[in-house]
């Protein structure tokens, strides 16, 4: 009885130790959560004078056929699929690089940092300039160089994607930059001359030396950006908003104008859910592979 | 496990603690002053909007026991800003302003305001003083809203760039090939001298709406290859330089309002809430625009009487979640009466209600061009809404735009184009 009464106590004291994060988390996101997945079987406009109808999976259904949905969702996969792999090797060579001991090091890294602390709207604002397909210098330098017809690059179909996945990768890139550099000076230096001993050169040791010994800051950071990328919303926003046509149409922003501009939660929330299940999907499939490379 | 458990239970005990307390926080209503009542009115750009300020100070001289105080949520996603507050139920709004049509759609569907059939009788209001626009936003023979603004599409143009080049003004019965050849007579100059004929801004009302001035079509409804000639007629000029390039003036977010004050847009077609913006920089001492700008009315189709335009209405309704409502419909009444359109127009602003004494107001305040065809160009014949009531407004509103955006861009043929926004309206129409 009083050994109970005691263990009860510690559990208390230990619950009012995680209470304070863990009511935020409840309330600004547990319960919109939980919320979402009932919303996604029902028919409601979100309006509290207007009752909801459960419509089973109707809105899931409904997404088969629905053309933004589908060019949302092929949007969003190659979105993730250029831009993972790109930012992933360019905060690579970047860390790499700038782990030597060169002159202005410190100026280099805040440089390449910089993108990621600067404001979303001021840098995408300048971007667009860059990139404007008419006036924009990136254009006259195109020009310069005697190619014809410069990509239109945010106004053109076939460029309107890359422009996006290029500007992710440059604002996001000094960020892992920073995750992989903290990486590579965890490594134990005697690695290296144990490889220099073996008689290994540079190549060598970055393959069999440094990649290796990265592998777990390499799982974390292809874990963040792909779950980063697939909830993608405000590059879109900033540069393109979602055209030329659906060129540019990621699921976030088509949920966003399912909920908001149509009025149609449940549908939304159908497809937050689809997305909500894609990011699992692929984040369990990353932990069995990383589960795999560690055995 | 039965720690989980144990973890569950506690956290849903938190959990209904804290909603608990919010429960019993809310739904008070905010005191005021001594028996003042306070009217919350939702509005946008408070900064930048002449006339608020003086409907509120005439209102409240007639009426010095209520107080309104604005609640300013931004022009950019206004109608959806207003629509999450409205949810709550509990929201403090007793006034709101309606922005636009598909907006007003969704908060009548969800029950979100007031229907004013009631009020309207018993005032006995004669909605025929709004020149048919309450019929336009009629549901099932319910008025959720009033009226006080109501805007419409005009050509505005540059004089002193027809001066230089020794060229007549546009006129007030210009067809659309006379406007056409015009803007390609007065294209002249490079670089930094560059004038252009005219000027279209990234919104699809200023090419597509062209289509419908006959008076035969209605943008929600397919096929629309009679918007052909009009998307040729502009990609044309944009192909020749006549006017901007689309994907320019998107892609820098360029406004069109400092690209005809530069002097290098010889006409510009745009709503004539621009005529209160031109007066008031006139007001601030900036220049005498008098001189060098006027307005004619839209450009129509061959067989098509002239005077035909766009319009776009601006109006009051009542939020359901108010608890003052007859106090709110009083000030709704007043804004939208003969009294209110006044006020408004006073402000260079084109009131509901619009009589020739308001055009006289409009047309003798400074800062207004003296010529009479700018005066004449304020007489409008039919004003088609921008758009329609519809229930499917907000998703057809997407397929225009993106298609718009596509057509403009030269990523899709004007045919193709047609044909597929077509097919994804038609789409959207039939399925509920």
């Amino acid at each position: 009885m009083t050994a109970k009464k005691t263990e009860f106590k510690k559990n208390l004291v230990a619950y009012s130790f995680i209470a304070p994060n863990f009511i935020g988390f409840a309330i600004f996101t547990l319960v919109p959560m939980v919320f979402a997945f009932i919303l996604a079987f029902l028919d409601w406009d979100g309006s509290p004078y207007n009752p909801m109808h459960f419509v089973g999976f109707k809105n899931f259904a409904n997404l088969a056929s629905d053309d933004q949905f589908l060019a949302a969702f092929k949007n969003t996969i190659v979105y993730t699929v250029e831009t993972v792999p790109l930012t992933l090797i360019m905060a690579l060579i970047l860390a790499v690089l700038l782990n030597q001991k060169i002159k202005g090091r410190d100026f280099f890294r805040t440089v390449c940092f910089f993108p990621y602390v600067a404001s979303m709207v001021a840098v995408a604002a300048v971007w667009n300039m860059l990139f404007n397909p008419g006036m924009g210098p990136v254009n006259e330098i195109l020009r310069g160089f005697g190619v014809q017809n410069p990509p239109g690059w945010s106004a053109d179909k076939d460029w309107a994607m890359t422009t996006i996945v290029q500007f992710s990768v440059w604002k996001y890139m000094g960020y892992y930059m920073i995750l992989y550099l903290a990486g590579l000076q965890g490594i134990n230096p005697e690695l290296y001359e144990a490889a220099n001993l073996d008689g290994c050169n540079g190549w060598q040791r970055f393959w069999n030396v440094t990649i290796p010994q990265l592998s777990a800051t390499t799982f974390f950071v292809l874990v963040m950006l792909v779950i980063q990328c697939f909830k993608v919303y405000d590059v879109v926003y900033m540069i393109t908003q979602a055209g030329p046509g659906t060129a540019t149409l990621v699921m976030v922003y088509d949920i966003y104008n399912k909920a908001f501009v149509y009025s149609s939660f449940g549908s939304a929330s159908a497809e937050a859910i689809v997305l909500f299940a894609l990011v699992l999907i692929v984040t369990l499939i990353q932990f069995r592979g990383q589960r795999k490379t560690e055995a | 496990m039965r720690n989980l458990k144990k973890t569950i239970v506690l956290a849903l005990v938190a959990l209904m603690a804290v909603f608990g307390v919010f429960a019993n926080g809310t739904a008070e209503t905010p005191a005021t002053e001594k028996g003042k009542t306070e009217l919350v009115w939702a509005v946008w750009d408070i900064g930048s909007t002449a006339y608020y300020q003086p409907i509120i100070d005439a209102y409240e001289a007639k009426h010095p026991d209520v107080t309104i105080r604005m609640v300013d949520l931004g022009s950019a996603d206004f109608m959806t800003a207003l629509q999450t507050q409205l949810a709550s139920g509990s929201s403090e709004f007793d006034v709101v302003t309606i922005k636009d049509i598909p907006g007003y759609n969704n908060l009548v569907k969800k029950n979100m305001i007031v229907n004013l059939n009631d009020y309207i009788a018993k005032d006995k209001i004669d909605t025929k003083q709004y020149g048919g626009t309450t019929e336009q936003i009629s549901v099932n023979g319910n008025l959720y809203a009033l009226p006080f603004r109501s805007d419409f599409w005009v050509v505005f143009y540059n004089k002193g760039l027809f001066d230089k080049a020794g060229i007549q003004y546009p006129t007030n019965d210009m067809t659309f090939a006379q406007y056409d050849a015009l803007a390609r007579k007065m294209t002249s100059g490079n670089g930094a001298n560059k004038v252009y004929g005219c000027h279209y801004h990234t919104w699809r009302s200023c090419v597509q709406l062209f289509g419908i001035l006959d008076g035969k079509h209605t943008i929600i409804q397919p096929p629309y290859d009679y918007l052909k000639p009009y998307y040729e007629m502009v990609l044309g000029e944009q192909n020749d330089g006549i006017c901007q390039n689309y994907a320019t003036l998107k892609a820098s977010s360029i406004h069109y309002s400092g690209q005809f004050q530069n002097g290098s847009i010889a006409m510009m077609n745009m709503g004539s809430w621009y005529i209160a913006t031109q007066i008031q920089k006139v007001a601030a001492g900036e220049a005498d625009p008098s001189k060098s700008w006027g307005i004619v009315k839209y450009p129509h189709a061959e067989g098509v009487a002239p005077g035909s335009t766009l319009g776009t209405i601006t109006s009051l309704s009542i939020s359901q979640g108010s608890k003052k409502k007859d106090a709110a419909w009083d000030f709704v009444k007043f804004v939208t009466s003969p009294e209110g359109a006044a006020v408004v127009a006073k402000t260079g602003t084109i009131p509901a209600i619009m009589s020739n004494a308001v055009v006289d107001e409009i047309a003798s305040m400074p800062g207004f061009p003296t010529d009479g065809n700018s005066k004449e160009a304020l007489h409008v014949g039919k004003a088609y809404l921008e758009m329609p009531l519809s229930d499917k407004s907000g998703q057809i509103e997407t397929v225009l735009n993106q298609v718009h955006d596509e057509i403009m861009t030269y990523n899709i043929s004007v045919d193709d184009g047609l044909k597929k926004m077509g097919k994804e309206v038609q789409k959207i129409l039939d399925t509920n």
